[in-house]
């Protein structure tokens, strides 16, 4: 036997699950997809008591039948080798709910530790658990624990060391009612054995069952399982053995409900002044998901998260700036000190700072957009906004459910395309995929801020709220085309949990921020440092070798080529063309790139943009061209990332280069629209 | 009648007829007959938020109109 304990963490959607498994892992996790479908697996190791742990965090599933790809994956990876003890994460504020995968799971006859989470909830709520009873009556170790409070943490792995060579042991202290009742005429008594002990009749059948099991497929582990399988006409099971199955009725409604007629007995036995106080949560749905309010009190949050992003971000990006500038300036100092040559020079500060320094000063608002996500998902709001959405969503043809991945957008196309897979059926995820590119996400902000506030004064927050709306709108409208286009119009039903609220944790949303700030971060040191560089040599050189004449550089050649395409949207410069193209790297590469080809230091302080848009001004290129080419850079492709995200999630290169032409060509079309009209009233 | 007929309040369900994994779904969440199910919450297009086993669970029109439900008795 390995020194390494393999434990596999399960539990319903909302338990607290991914919060346990950080609380353990920290961030250190390894995140991939599980082989051969579209579904997250996340795996992390730590060492504790002397032995080492791998902790797998299994998808969050309600039960354990095989309709969907979730729940198939959970029961075989947990029924493969692959897992020693099974963690069943609990909502112990919900009991009633939890305790049916656990009832499940139990049966599985692999090593159970019930980790009952959120105990500090049901102490707010004045609750008790009967902390002896519950284990008993289930047969497995309950250990209590808060992953919010990093409460239980040792003990629960300590019972995990514990029972991992352990089947279930004997039960001795629980009789339900229903077999307990004098004349039961099933043969022995199973209580010893079983947590779960059904009716009479449907232990008559088991035990047959189990007998032709035994008969035809000799000494299958766990037969008791794979009998109840078979009643409950489970088709993966019954393909495997078939000739156990003959002539077997179809019993799963009434083992459904003698399991939950069970809990019921369970709950009624260890939960304690069961919350007399009207529900936290039901009250403020009353004003959240109010079938009129709901709507604008959403608008009204998503507008002060934009307020924040831009009024508070902005004030940390201003002492940014003023460390950029000083570091720009250290480093121009030194290469000239140590005798570097001029193209060197210019390479370092022109190039490689203005380029991702320019980026960095942008860190601030990216920060604070994601914060706020991150607080929306942890409290249980956003599958409110499914509900409130679902009535607009459905106009459209999509269900509520379709508008989670479209909120993420804000923050970034490519999480948000995988968060697609929460939509089961296959063409409203490919619908949802077309128009997710579209909501505004956080790379295109530096755009807006960086030029509403040069050409739009003391309107510039206003003119980038209005790139959102404008964006939720073409998503809409593309949506409700593709819908008019489709020949019938399916039923999309929602299906969601409404968790509880709960105030959001501090470490969930460290981890969660973290990860997007280090994928800022990255981007800047790879992606945009890459493009600074390219673009620098292709601004300084031409076939003849260095040049200061930036006009004759291939730089000029090659957005002199494409300028004429965009002179129609008013964005027919060719400088403004090679941003564009290199903003296909990533949409801040649009404004890095502004900040090498202008030659600006740090574009994003008054002096620089008042550099610039004396530059730009001079070109005539105005305040009706800068719309334009917000609303250019709000539409056409996001970046290569997510182009290569819709590949993945539609396994198919023609959608992903067909959804990058097509927002082309809607950026093209919109730009147009912005440039024409408003040159005809301005 | 149904959940997409009826309005806030306390009900127990009667059956449930949707497409068939859904009302698998549905049944492994503990929607079955006898069930109560409590109607919290009505938008106009008929999503509704309920109750069941002590969970909130919010539902399009489609499925609200395969439960059928009856007035909790006494």
């Amino acid at each position: 036997m390995s020194g390494q304990i393999n434990v596999g963490f399960i539990g319903n959607p909302n338990c607290g699950k991914t919060t346990l498994f950080n609380a353990y892992t920290g961030a250190k996790l390894k995140v991939a997809n599980w082989p051969g479908v579209t579904v997250e697996k996340k795996e992390g190791m730590f060492s504790a008591h002397g032995v080492d742990f791998k902790l797998v965090d299994l998808p969050g599933i309600y039960s354990l039948t095989s309709y969907t790809m979730e729940e198939k994956l959970s029961r075989g990876y947990i029924l493969s080798d692959d897992v020693d003890v099974i963690v069943d994460v609990v909502d112990a504020s919900n009991l009633e709910r939890n305790l049916y995968l656990t009832l499940q799971l139990i049966e599985l006859g692999k090593p159970v530790v019930v980790a009952l989470n959120m105990m500090d909830i049901v102490e707010e709520r004045g609750m008790e658990i009967d902390l002896h009873r519950l284990p008993e009556m289930l047969g497995v170790p309950t250990i209590p624990v808060s992953a919010r409070k990093k409460r239980g943490l040792d003990v629960l792995m300590h019972a995990v060391v514990h029972h991992r060579d352990k089947t279930l042991d004997a039960l001795e202290h629980h009789h339900h009612r229903t077999s307990v009742k004098m004349g039961g005429r099933h043969r022995h008594n199973h209580h010893n054995e079983h947590t779960m002990v059904y009716s009479d009749d449907i232990e008559d059948l088991i035990d047959e069952i189990t007998k032709r099991l035994r008969v035809h497929y000799g000494n299958i582990p766990n037969p008791r399982w794979h009998s109840l399988k078979i009643l409950e006409q489970d088709e993966e099971i019954l393909a495997q053995f078939p000739l156990a199955a003959a002539g077997v009725p179809n019993l799963e409604k009434e083992i459904i409900n003698q399991k939950y007629d069970f809990i019921e007995e369970i709950v009624e036995e260890v939960l304690v002044g069961r919350s007399a106080k009207v529900e936290m949560t039901e009250k403020i749905d009353r004003v959240l998901t109010h079938p009129f309010w709901g709507a604008p009190v959403f608008l009204g949050i998503m507008a002060v998260v934009f307020f924040l992003t831009f009024t508070i971000g902005d004030k940390l990006a201003d002492g940014f700036g003023v460390l950029l500038e000083l570091f720009s300036g250290q480093v121009e100092r030194l290469l000239v000190a140590i005798g570097a040559s001029e193209a060197v020079v210019s390479l370092a500060a022109d190039g490689v700072i203005a380029g991702v320094g320019g980026i960095l000063t942008f860190l601030p608002n990216i920060f604070i957009l994601f914060l706020a996500l991150a607080i929306l998902e942890d409290s249980g709001y956003m599958s409110r906004i499914a509900y409130v959405m679902d009535g607009i969503m459905g106009k459209i043809g999509l269900s509520g459910r379709a508008f989670i991945p479209m909120l993420l957008g804000f923050g970034c196309t490519v999480p948000a395309v995988m968060a697609s897979r929460a939509l089961e059926n296959p063409k409203d995820r490919l619908r949802t995929i077309i128009i997710t590119p579209f909501m505004s996400c956080s790379a295109r902000l530096p755009v807006y801020v960086l030029f509403s506030k040069m050409f739009f004064a003391e309107n510039a927050m206003f003119v980038a709220y209005s790139m959102y709306v404008i964006g939720l709108l073409v998503a809409i409208i593309v949506a409700l085309l593709i819908s008019k286009l489709g020949k019938k119009r399916e039923k999309h039903s929602l299906l969601i949990e409404l968790p509880e609220y709960k105030a959001p944790n501090a470490h969930s949303i460290v981890i969660y921020v973290w990860e997007k700030v280090k994928d800022y971060l990255t981007k800047a040191g790879t992606t945009i440092f890459v493009a600074s560089v390219i673009l620098w040599v292709l601004q300084n050189f031409n076939l003849s070798g260095m040049t200061n004449n930036m006009s004759e550089s291939f730089a000029a050649y090659i957005g002199k080529a494409v300028a004429p395409l965009l002179g129609p949207v008013g964005l027919g410069y060719w400088q403004i063309a090679v941003a564009i193209i290199s903003g296909l790297a990533a949409k801040e590469v649009v404004v890095s790139s502004c900040s090498v080809l202008f030659e600006i230091g740090n574009i994003n302080s008054n002096e620089g943009m008042a550099e610039l848009a004396g530059i730009l001004a001079a070109m005539g290129f105005g305040a009706i061209n800068a719309y334009a080419l917000m609303v250019f850079c709000l539409l056409y492709t996001p970046c290569v990332a997510a182009v290569a995200t819709i590949k993945k999630e539609t396994n198919s290169w023609k959608w992903a280069m067909f959804s990058a032409v097509f927002q082309v060509i809607v950026a093209w079309i919109c730009a147009f629209a912005v440039y024409q009209i408003g040159s005809l009233i301005f | 009648m149904t959940v997409l007929d009826c309005g806030i309040g306390s009900y127990k369900v009667v059956s449930v007829a949707t497409p068939y994994e859904l009302e698998r779904r549905l049944e492994a969440l503990g929607l079955t007959e006898g069930t109560r199910l409590d109607i919290l919450g009505k938008k106009r297009n008929g999503a509704s938020v309920i109750k069941v086993r002590g969970t909130r669970f919010a539902i399009g029109a489609e499925i609200a109109a395969g439960i059928t439900i009856e007035e909790e008795r006494g």
